[in-house]
């Protein structure tokens, strides 16, 4: 675990810079703690060219690349000093560099309060949205009367204060870890790269994030499967309430492994007709748990027709049935009529159709009918 | 009566100084004086390096400004919910050898960017003026905040709303009598 910790001040000698030093020590075998300084920086200013920001960068290098922060906090004037508050402003400004880091708080002070006030006020801060830190709650470490706390070598006089010191450190210690992503997902020579949920894939028409395209997935009314071109179940759609219900553990199974043996010549000989071209689409009609459930399979293609796998586009279809039982499409134009109408009838005649361009325009539900046919 | 303005940021297009700039203008019977901390240097115990510490000349000038006015008025812009470091190290300066802020009547102004106007950032204000070191006597009630500041003023520097201008003169007439009161009692004292 690798700590930065934050001496808030830049005075030469400082007592908070004595207690990150004794921690630094005395937890050596925990945590590499590297010490900070806010001394070096510039005052923070918005209109600091940035070729003057070298020490800038380097500070929100330092603590980017940490898995937590401690920050040691004098109080000036019952808040923390400027010195302090400049770097945290830094850190906020443009690069987000605190943002979900944890941060653990402590603080000497020359009088009795240990920084009481100046530490509620850096929470504060702390939990700011530029900010927006993970700080460890709960634990408080408090430290008055700085001038008797530490000995000539720096190490601390009190057992309390060592106790205080070493439960805090412990606690923030498990917060740091529950932070570190990369210890739940394996060491980190071994992770694996991966695309985040916020990247973005482009389609002709527009982009969709991977989560945005999930949420669609999911959303839709109709469940989606997916066979790839190899005849491997590779996806399903996460929709709540399934018709048919799959698990996590079947993905990656074969047509066979998926499908029971009296149904699978049924399977084969629809993957086949898709590979061979044959035909583009499959529908049945099944009564499924008191549901009028309607199956659709779709042969998915690329630009050249070649066969990419087929999908599986179910759904429960009675409100449908019960519209029009209801006659809430009653007096509509007849599809044969309709434009949509001849593309899906373009897409559906096969080459031996091609030389008769007035049965294009012949009735969807014909050839809806004869599919049914078909799949009986 | 004799005010001393500071403005609390150190940035070349402020909001808070166009409020300030706006207030001298607005109350222009009084004597409104606008001070910057962009100036100043960070407030450092051990300052200058390589001397024997002292305060900076531009601090023990502003000390004697603000000792010899009758009030004070802080405009408070809001970083990451609270005070600006380029303020917070000017009120250092003027709480470690010098307390010129002593029993000063003080009023909190402050604008934001954003609709809440530095609300956060003025309770921490106020926290830090009445701390031992600053004790400066600040104006209570009367919170005047200026939220969507990019909005709020003309070209000329007028404050488009006329309601937050009939605030500010009520807020403002309330100040000058409470720190009249506040002179008043130190002079019996
Ligand atoms: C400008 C200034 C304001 C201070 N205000 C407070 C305060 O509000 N409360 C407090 O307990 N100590 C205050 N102190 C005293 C500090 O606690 C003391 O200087 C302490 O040693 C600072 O921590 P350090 O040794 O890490 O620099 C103040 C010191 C300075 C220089
Ligand atoms: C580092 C930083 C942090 C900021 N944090 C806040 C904040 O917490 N709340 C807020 O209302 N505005 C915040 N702002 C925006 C300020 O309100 C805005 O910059 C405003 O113009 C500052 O006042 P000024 O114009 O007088 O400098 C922040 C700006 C910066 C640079």
């Amino acid at each position: 675990m690798k700590l930065v910790a934050i001496v808030g001040t830049n005075a030469d000698f400082s007592y908070n810079r004595k207690l990150l030093e004794y921690m630094k020590w005395h937890f050596r075998t925990a945590a590499e703690i590297e010490v900070l300084e806010v001394k070096q920086l510039p005052p923070f200013n918005e209109d600091l060219p940035y070729s003057e920001q070298t020490e800038v960068w380097r500070f929100n290098n330092k603590v980017n690349t940490a898995d937590g922060v401690i920050i040691a906090t004098p109080e000036y004037d019952h808040s923390i000093p400027a010195a302090l508050k400049s770097g945290l402003e830094w850190l906020s400004y443009k690069h987000k560099t605190m943002k979900e880091k944890p941060v653990m708080i402590v603080g000497v002070s020359y009088g009795t309060q240990g920084t009481s006030r100046a530490q509620q006020q850096l929470r504060q801060m702390l939990l700011s949205p530029d900010l927006n830190s993970d700080v460890l709650p709960g634990s408080e470490v408090l430290i008055g009367n700085a001038a008797k706390t530490f000995d000539k070598n720096g190490f601390v006089t009190d057992i309390n204060i060592v106790h205080n010191l070493e439960d805090s450190f412990a606690a923030f210690n498990k917060f740091v870890k529950s932070n570190m992503r990369y210890l739940e997902e394996g060491d980190v020579n071994m992770a694996q790269p991966n695309i985040s949920s916020e990247a973005k894939v482009q389609f002709r028409t527009g982009s969709l994030k991977i989560k945005e395209i999930q949420q669609i997935f999911n959303t839709l009314p109709f469940e989606i499967d997916f066979i790839d071109a190899t005849d491997h179940f590779s996806f399903y759609s996460d929709k709540p309430d399934r018709e048919h219900v799959r698990y996590p553990n079947e993905i990656g199974e074969t047509v066979e492994e998926c499908h029971p043996p009296k149904a699978l010549p049924g399977v084969r000989a629809i993957l086949d007709s898709f590979k061979l071209g044959t035909q583009d689409h499959v529908e049945r009609c099944l009564p499924l748990n008191g549901h009028k459930v309607w199956i659709n399979y779709f042969a998915v293609r690329d630009e050249n027709g070649r066969y990419l796998g087929t999908m599986e586009f179910t759904g429960n279809v009675g409100h449908l049935v019960n519209l029009v039982k209801d006659g809430k499409f009653d007096g509509f134009p007849d599809a044969t009529s309709g434009a949509s109408k001849h593309d899906d009838d373009a897409e559906a005649t096969g080459p031996a159709a091609a030389d008769t361009e007035a049965d294009a325009t012949t009735g969807a539900s014909e050839h809806d009918e004869e599919k049914e046919d078909k799949t009986e | 009566m004799k005010i001393e303005a500071i403005v609390g940021s150190n940035k070349k297009l402020s909001y808070n100084r166009k409020l300030l700039q706006f207030m001298k203008d607005h109350f222009a019977d009084d004597e409104i004086n606008i001070n910057e901390v962009k100036d100043f240097p960070m407030f450092n115990e051990n300052y200058p390096e390589g001397e024997e510490a002292h305060d900076p000349e531009l601090i023990t000038e502003l000390a004697k400004r603000i000792e010899a006015a009758d009030a004070v008025i802080i405009g408070c812009p809001e970083y990451n919910h609270s005070v600006p470091s380029a303020l917070k190290s000017a009120i250092e300066w003027l709480s470690y050898r010098i307390h010129p802020l002593h029993g000063k009547p003080v009023m909190i102004v402050g604008a934001s960017i954003h609709p809440q106007g530095s609300s956060r950032s003025q309770t921490h204000l106020r926290e830090i003026l009445d701390s031992p070191g600053v004790f400066a006597e600040v104006f209570p009630g009367n919170e005047f905040f200026l939220g969507t500041a990019k909005k709020a003023f003309t070209d000329d520097g007028e404050l488009i709303n006329q309601g937050t201008v009939g605030f500010l003169e009520q807020c403002f007439t309330g100040f000058k009598k409470y720190a009249e009161e506040i002179n008043d009692f130190k002079k019996v004292k």
